[in-house]
């Protein structure tokens, strides 16, 4: 009993207050089954004097002022309870039922701690801050970390990852609890470091617990378990089942984490499942025999590549053993269509034919082949620039991989021919465009893109001469999707070669007006058509003289005087061996007949040099046409040795010899009218030496380009410039030398004197 | 639910056993009544709550609770510290410097009441009040402000003065 009657001593707050009407009640509450108890364990009253007791005790003067003891009693309380009553209950358990004791009792020592709390909450206001002390609740769970956490955590957690490996083998188990038990150790990093977090968010380790006493043997038994997993499955399963599995485990563990365990742990134990599903059996299933990526590919598995796609993805640079097993296999399809072309080329040559300078079916191969990646990239691997890097490798392989004496520019500069070829493919209009588009694709992989360019200028220009075009619109298409690729140094030709055909209709009227002047009138009897070509756009052509026949001789001179009006500085010069004449000829056989011949120029005139019945040899003949004999043999040739025998040969065989003699074939017959007979090209295909000339030229331009921004440059920074200036073709460096030493000798630049490897530009 | 549970009332029981009839959204203001308050949420019978409070007699329980009132309406400014100056008129707004403009007794119990109940801007108010009672003032003056006997020999007064010289000059 304290001298003042107003002041509580300790005995008689703690012992017969605090301590016998709450806190005895509380553990008997907590004994005896908390959870029957409905509403609130203490009603207001009791909670309140218990409040106002401890208050008082704390705000009495010293030396009554009992704050530190009851902080130590707080304590106390909740370590006798826990020695007691927890620690004992948990002991002999086991598996489960450890987890669930833990469950409960966790779940009281919550109730506990919050009651403590609030019965000596003042505590928290001024001492509590005055001494630097825990908090209470904060020292609550401090004591049930060091006397129950710690004691059983290890034993806790084994118990935890068993069951876990039992749900991934397919068992149910029970999931709250699972989810509570983890609630436990997120909560047993107190908080992290220093004070429990006052904003509310965790602090920097406050998972320390949670990570180091149960993520850290997760991801041991995760590795374990998948660990063991793959070898069972990759010991009997397909690389495609095995896959499935993988994918469903993945998705099981996401799931598991979301379910109850810290979401923090989702990226590493995935990652420990990629390891061992994945990463530790990578080329093992990229390999398989019978199943692996190849298989997949040669059997179009596209589900099974999406799915094999998606697994590897996961993994840091993943993707790059199946990236390179793809352009291996791409590759070799392409080898596969590069095989069949050269064994046609060998069965040709056994039969003792010419290699075709064409092979339609080879280019279509490519092009479907092309396709198909393509589109399995594009719908399949997520059009993953890996994998599209790997079809542009494979394809550059291909595509330069020339057999026989057609190189693969040529052939697809040929097939575009046959698209835009009038009675090519019979295609609409726009299946031709998304072939010519896929053409442009291959384009691109060439190395030698200015080889393709030439030989595509050739045929372009064969077309427009000989109106084979089927459209223009579709010529102009292929023109600018090649100019989008490569520029417009590449198309500028072409386009000027178009455009030349475009005024054609305006030279026609002209001429046509131009005749009906009154002192051209009536100067040329034939109806006449000219085609003026600007010279550099178009191919170099031999160009023959001929003495033309007179009825043809005329038009040409009429032409001449119209184009000379207004513009006496252009130069016309005309080349017969591209145009055409149409002649109706009559043949005096048993009966006769009359039929109208479309030929070239060339060979219209040596038909009208012959008279009626008329036999010449081969020098009276050259002579009369003063046209080279080089010319001369092979229009005689298409005279008398092709399928329509207009003219008669002596001897008649298959070869033109100047010792030969002709005459018009009297005996000639033919089921139509109208006889077209072809002539052999004066011309070759393309001009090899032309592309290399335009090289030379190239490398010239881009030297001296360089030099002119850069004043002085050494050798090799000049060499890998021009290079990477050279698109349509890739120079050897070796004649990038050449180039400059032929700059060096031209003085455009001079070897710098101090550097022994640099160069100077001389303006 | 949470709409509802402001327009609930609750019984304030003071020292003497008065009834106070409180809205539960008032009575919060007392982190003591909100411990109690919101551990109920799930326990929601329509049966009144009472709230003894044994500390606090009604005069000064129902000064508290006019406090509570009319800070839900007009909240207290944040008081700065040090006191701008000795006149509450000048520290807090009008209601709340004539809110304490009472008795010194009645000033001590509002404290103690705050305190109590843990009710911060009051505790603020209050202790604010008190010490702009005692700036710019010299001891004796504080003393009989007070009512305190000064139990200083004057030698100890002297060493005290002298200790605390810098204050002074401050």
């Amino acid at each position: 009993m304290s001298a003042n009657p107003n002041v509580i001593d300790f005995d008689e707050g703690w012992t017969e207050n605090i301590k016998q009407k709450a806190l005895d009640v509380l553990e008997k509450h907590l004994n005896e089954g908390v959870d029957k108890i409905k509403g609130r364990l203490f009603e207001h009253k009791t909670y309140i004097d218990t409040y106002t007791i401890c208050y008082n005790m704390c705000t009495q003067r010293t030396p009554y002022n009992h704050s530190e003891k009851l902080y130590e009693k707080h304590s106390e309380t909740i370590k006798l309870y826990l020695q007691k009553h927890v620690l004992p209950a948990l002991k002999d358990k086991q598996d489960v039922f450890l987890l669930k004791e833990l469950q409960t009792r966790w779940h009281h020592h919550t109730i506990m701690n919050k009651w403590m709390r609030e019965f000596f909450m003042y505590l928290d206001r001024y001492f509590v801050k005055h001494h630097n002390l825990k908090p209470l609740s904060t020292a609550g769970l401090t004591h049930f970390k060091t006397l129950v956490y710690d004691e059983c955590k290890t034993e806790v957690a084994d118990a935890m990852l068993v069951i876990v490996d039992k749900e991934r083998e397919g068992n149910a188990i029970d999931r709250t609890l699972m989810k509570q038990i983890i609630g436990v150790f997120e909560t047993m990093g107190l908080g992290g470091t220093g004070e429990a977090d006052a904003n509310g968010g965790h602090a920097k380790d406050a998972l320390g617990a949670y990570n180091s006493d149960l993520e850290e043997p997760l991801l041991v038994s995760t590795r374990n378990f998948y660990g063991r997993r793959r070898e069972e499955w990759i010991a009997v399963d397909s690389t495609p089942d095995y896959l499935v599995k993988a994918e469903k485990a993945l998705d099981q563990e996401k799931e598991r984490i979301g379910a109850y365990f810290n979401l923090n742990s989702e990226s590493k134990v995935l990652k420990v499942c990629e390891e061992e599903l994945l990463e530790n059996c990578q080329t093992t299933l990229l390999e398989k025999e019978g199943s692996g990526c190849k298989v997949l590919l040669a059997n179009d598995k596209t589900e099974d590549l999406e799915r094999m796609f998606k697994l590897f993805n996961r993994l840091d640079n993943g993707l790059n053993p199946m990236a390179q097993i793809l352009k291996e296999y791409i590759e070799g399809v392409g080898q596969g269509h590069i095989g069949q072309r050269e064994a046609k080329i060998k069965a040709a040559e056994a039969e003792g034919k010419k290699e075709k300078g064409d092979d339609p079916d080879f280019v279509k191969a490519l092009l479907a082949t092309h396709a198909k990646y393509v589109d399995l990239i594009k719908a399949h691997l997520s059009n993953h620039p890996l994998f599209q890097q790997a079809l542009k490798d494979a394809f550059a392989s291909i595509m330069n991989n020339d057999v026989g004496n057609t190189t693969n520019a040529e052939l697809i500069s040929t097939y575009c021919d046959r698209l835009l070829k009038a009675g090519g493919e019979k295609l609409s209009e726009a299946e031709i465009e998304q072939n010519l588009d896929s053409i442009v694709e291959l384009f691109t992989y060439l190395r030698d893109k200015d080889y393709f360019g030439e030989v595509f200028r050739n045929q372009l220009a064969k077309r427009l001469l000989n109106q084979k075009s089927a459209s223009d619109d579709l010529e102009k298409s292929m023109i600018s999707k090649l100019k989008a690729q490569v520029g417009s140094q590449f198309t500028s030709k072409m386009e000027g070669m178009m455009n030349d055909l475009s005024t054609a209709d305006e030279h026609d009227k002209g001429f046509k007006d131009f005749q009906k002047l009154p002192h051209e009138e009536g100067k040329c009897p034939l109806d006449t058509s000219v085609q003026v070509l600007t010279t550099g756009n178009w191919p170099t052509y031999q160009k023959p003289e001929i003495l033309l026949p007179k009825a043809m001789q005329p038009a040409v001179d009429q032409f001449a005087r119209y184009f000379k009006v207004g513009q006496e500085q252009r130069r016309l010069t005309w080349f017969y061996s591209l145009g055409t004449v149409k002649i109706k000829a009559t043949f005096f056989g048993k009966e006769k007949k009359s039929y109208d011949l479309e030929v070239a120029t060339l060979q219209g005139a040596a038909l009208l040099a012959f008279g009626e019945g008329e036999e010449l040899t081969f020098t009276e003949l050259s002579q009369r046409l003063d046209l080279k004999t080089d010319y001369l043999k092979p229009v005689m040739h298409s005279l008398c040795c092709g399928k329509y025998k207009v003219i008669a040969k002596n001897p008649a065989n298959n070869k033109v010899k100047e010792t030969d003699k002709f005459t018009p074939n009297a005996k000639f017959k033919n089921n139509n009218k109208r006889v077209k007979i072809p002539m052999a090209s004066l011309d070759s295909n393309v001009n090899t030496k032309k592309v290399e000339e335009d090289r030379t030229v190239n490398i010239d331009a881009a030297l001296v380009r360089i030099m002119k921004s850069r004043k002085t440059l050494g050798h090799q920074a000049l060499v890998s410039e021009v290079l990477e200036q050279m698109i349509l073709f890739k120079p050897q460096a070796r004649d990038i030398k050449k180039r400059i030493e032929s700059l060096l000798e031209r003085e455009y630049l001079e070897r710098s004197e101090d550097g022994n490897n640099m160069y100077n530009y001389l303006a | 639910m949470a709409g509802m549970t402001d327009e609930r009332n609750l019984t304030l029981l003071s020292q003497e056993g008065d009834s106070f009839q409180v809205p539960v959204s008032i009575a919060r203001m007392s982190e003591l009544v909100k411990t109690m308050v919101d551990d109920d949420d799930d326990a929601d019978d329509d049966e009144m709550q009472e709230v003894p409070l044994p500390n606090v007699k009604s005069s000064v329980l129902s000064k508290v609770i006019d406090f509570a009132k009319h800070h839900a309406v007009e909240p207290m400014s944040e008081i700065d510290k040090p006191l701008k100056s000795a006149n509450m008129s000048e520290v807090v707004q009008t209601w709340y410097s004539e809110f304490v403009d009472v008795d010194q007794e009645l000033l001590f119990e509002l404290i103690l009441a705050a305190n109590y109940m843990d009710i911060k801007p009051l505790l603020d108010l209050t202790c604010a009040t008190v010490a702009s009672m005692i700036k710019g003032k010299t001891p004796e003056e504080i003393r009989k402000t007070f009512n305190i006997v000064n139990d200083f020999t004057p030698e100890e007064e002297a060493q005290v003065r002298e200790e605390n010289k810098w204050c002074e000059e401050a």
